[in-house]
């Protein structure tokens, strides 16, 4: 088993993402389903949420893409702090964060190269934006091709979305966020409808990706053998709060004769 | 254009005279009751037609096939026909009605009984029932939330085309409106449009209801009756009526229409197009303008009501008033089409927008991107699949309305069963009749098997 290497209290300032005292109550659920959460991600620490089916992984993650509005407790990012800003400044911040979701939400009558280079919306002009989706450049098909070479589908640059399969629209999310270069990666059971194979294949790609570019990566996975694999440290969200590394050890039966 | 504001202001004030809206009552009360006395008459028929259908009794395709060929004569047709074989007025309106709308509810009733599920019927079969039992006990309950949703629809849509079969004869405010029009009275024509798209405003909430609790649909029974007493023709002159439909056979064109025939039925078509595409360019500003997730509620609100009077005032009467005011020609024709499409058109598209899935919206916006971005990117896209089945519908429909506009006047074929029916050529305007059913079949057919090709399905707006 690999040691959990995130044990050691942290440094506010060197840590990338700081929570405390966070709670979340999606709209319509009638209490929260998160409370109490706090985390210090470190730049380019690989971390894994692990837990039951309906704990509040994705919950957990949506909030950290701003998805979902907490209530109560903050979230810091980069020295800014995600509960405060509003405008240019919140959609800045926001470009920082990348997010591949569980269910695909991907634009699915665009193509595959346009729902890619989507990533790089947070950083063009919006004439350049909308110049894209009639007239791509040469430069920029460069970059999604590029993009979709890493998770192995480049020969789908051109093709319409919505005849991908599960797993390949997966991919090009995946592919999006890596145009997006954020500073913190959010990943939902990013491996969750691909084979055994691929997932290891993708699963290693966005970890050494978070190596070298110093990047923080957040995935929640249900395969405990794969989260002590490939990740630094193991989390598991229970009874709508996190729990620390004994995760590690709880991971292995994981709670499913519960 | 210079000559645009003095016609338009020749409608304002519009006359609000307590006197003159109590003028109005008599024939607002004669539209409700030829819509509530047609569609009594209507389901009166329609439901055993429906009930053979569905329990698959003998005959039952060849009667299929005649309500399929009944509901393909326009409403505005059918109610030219009765005009002329029954006279002026209500009663000839409230036939048109019954007989259009009796076709059109019995199709349904049959679509929908044909589609009741077999093994319950067969179980109760085996116990030796009846076909009555069968028809009781079996199909009705097994059916009934389908037969009262789309009732209620059928419904709301007769309510519709009472106002518009007294356009060409058929008595209420449709009749109202022509006589103003006739006698350039404007201001009045103004106060009968409010009163119209007010009357129209409050069906809609009551078909808003009446789909919710669809039990009522059977309190319209007595109010049917009642409008069944007051409308019905007192004299129907058969014999009269019989000697003219006899003077409408062997229908006969000749050597000149036939020769202007296809340039009428392009005028036709033209209206049909050139109304549906200027109507989605239009919704298309305006849906996005209107949609609640894309534009500030400010905005939004006071255009929504715009649409809501464009699309409540329907294209035969926009098509009496341009013509009144901008002459008899296809591009009046047009620009009616256009304008009620256009309402309707709107409210369809802010619809596809506001319905769009949120889950790629949020992706994309969690890139970083500015609302007009994720607006481009993402929101349109995801709506123009949506978008583009509601634009194929209205043109269908409006294929379909094209071939009626002539009758008030705005050219194409229509026209030319209108001229033919003014000059007594009555075998000329069998002709036309009977092109303009062959043809709004063929549409029909097309956009049918369109549809099933597609996997579209929906009720038309
Ligand atoms: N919008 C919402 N309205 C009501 N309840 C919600 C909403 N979103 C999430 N919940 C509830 O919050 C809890 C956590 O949901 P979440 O999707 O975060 O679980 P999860 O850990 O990701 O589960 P899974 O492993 O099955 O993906 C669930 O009980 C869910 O019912
Ligand atoms: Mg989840």
């Amino acid at each position: 088993m690999i040691e959990p290497r995130g044990d050691a209290v942290r440094a506010a300032s060197r840590s990338l993402l700081t929570l405390r005292d966070l709670a979340v109550a999606p709209l319509g659920a009638a209490k929260p389903v998160l409370r109490d959460i706090a985390l210090d991600v470190g730049a380019g620490e690989c971390l894994a949420l692990v837990g039951a089916s309906g704990t509040g992984k994705t919950t957990l993650l949506r909030t950290l893409g701003g998805q979902i509005a907490a209530v109560a407790g903050t979230i810091e990012l980069d020295g800014e702090w995600l509960t405060a800003l509003r405008g240019k400044a919140l959609r800045r911040l926001r470009s920082r964060v990348g997010f591949v979701a569980q269910k695909h939400d991907l634009v699915e009558p665009l193509r595959v190269h346009q729902n890619v280079m989507a990533g790089a919306l947070g950083r063009w002009s919006t004439l350049r934006a909308l110049r894209y989706l009639c007239r791509p450049t040469s430069a920029e098909l460069a970059e999604a091709r590029s993009a979709l070479e890493a998770v192995g589908l480049a020969h789908k640059l051109r093709a319409p979305t919505a005849a991908l399969s599960g797993g390949e629209q997966q991919r090009v999310a995946i592919a999006r966020a890596l145009v997006q270069a954020p500073r913190l990666l959010l990943a939902d059971e990013p491996v969750a409808s691909l084979d055994p194979v691929t997932a290891r294949a993708i699963l290693e790609l966005l970890t050494s990706l978070a190596k070298r570019r110093g990047m923080a990566l957040i995935c929640s996975l249900h395969q405990p053998e794969l989260a002590t694999r490939y990740f630094d440290r193991v989390l598991e969200v229970r009874e709508g709060t996190l729990t620390g590394s004994a995760a590690v050890h709880a991971a292995q039966p994981l709670r499913l004769t519960a | 254009m210079d000559s645009l504001w003095p016609l338009l202001s020749a409608f304002f004030p519009p006359v609000l005279t307590p006197s003159y809206l109590r003028a109005l009552l008599p024939p607002v009360v004669e539209t409700l009751g030829l819509a509530a006395g047609s569609m009594f008459l209507a389901f009166l028929i329609s439901l055993p037609l429906g009930i053979a259908a569905g329990l698959r009794l003998p005959g039952t395709r060849p009667l299929l096939a005649v309500l399929s060929a009944v509901r393909a004569i326009p409403d505005l047709t059918v109610a030219i026909l009765c005009v002329i074989l029954f006279g002026v007025g209500p009663g000839a309106g409230l036939l048109a009605l019954a007989i259009y709308y009796g076709a059109v509810v019995a199709k349904m009733f049959a679509d929908i009984l044909r589609t009741a599920p077999r093994p319950p019927l067969e179980a109760l079969a085996a116990t030796g029932a009846r076909r009555l039992q069968l028809a009781l006990f079996g199909l009705l309950p097994l059916k009934r939330a389908d037969l009262l949703t789309y009732g209620a629809y059928e419904f709301e849509s007769a309510l519709r085309a009472s106002i518009v079969v007294g356009a060409v004869g058929g008595g209420g405010l449709g009749s109202e409106l022509v006589g103003s029009l006739a006698a350039l009275d404007f201001p009045r024509v103004t106060t009968q449009l409010i009163v119209l798209v007010t009357v129209v405003a409050v069906l809609d909430q009551l078909a808003v209801w009446l789909r919710r609790h669809p039990r009522w649909l059977l309190a319209l029974a007595p109010l049917g009756l009642a409008a069944l007493a007051a409308y019905a023709p007192r004299l129907l002159a058969f014999d009269h009526a019989l000697h003219v439909f006899g003077e409408m056979f062997p229908p006969r064109l000749t050597e000149r229409d036939w020769a202007a025939l296809l340039p009428r039925l392009w005028e036709t078509a033209w209206m049909a197009l050139a109304g549906t595409g200027g109507a989605v360019l239009a919704a298309a500003l305006f849906g996005a303008l209107t949609a609640r997730n894309l534009a500030p509620p400010w905005l939004a609100w006071p255009l929504r009501r715009l649409m809501e009077v464009l699309r409540s005032i329907p294209e035969v009467v926009w098509g009496l008033i341009l013509i009144a005011v901008a002459g008899v020609g296809p591009t009046a024709g047009a620009a009616a089409l256009g304008l009620h499409s256009a309402g309707c058109l709107a409210r369809l598209f802010a619809e596809s927008l506001e319905n769009a899935p949120r889950a790629p919206q949020l992706a994309i916006a969690g890139t970083g991107a500015s609302a007009v971005v994720v607006t481009a990117w993402a929101t349109v896209p995801l709506a123009l699949g949506p978008v583009a089945v509601h634009s194929l519908f209205r043109l269908e429909w409006n294929l379909r309305m094209a071939t009626v506009m002539g009758l008030i006047g705005a050219g194409g074929i229509g026209q030319a069963l209108y001229d033919a029916q003014q000059l007594f050529f009555y075998r000329q305007m069998m002709a036309y009749i009977l092109i303009t059913w062959v043809l709004v079949a063929l549409v029909d057919n097309a956009s049918e098997a369109l549809r099933r090709r597609y996997k579209l399905n929906q009720i038309p707006a």
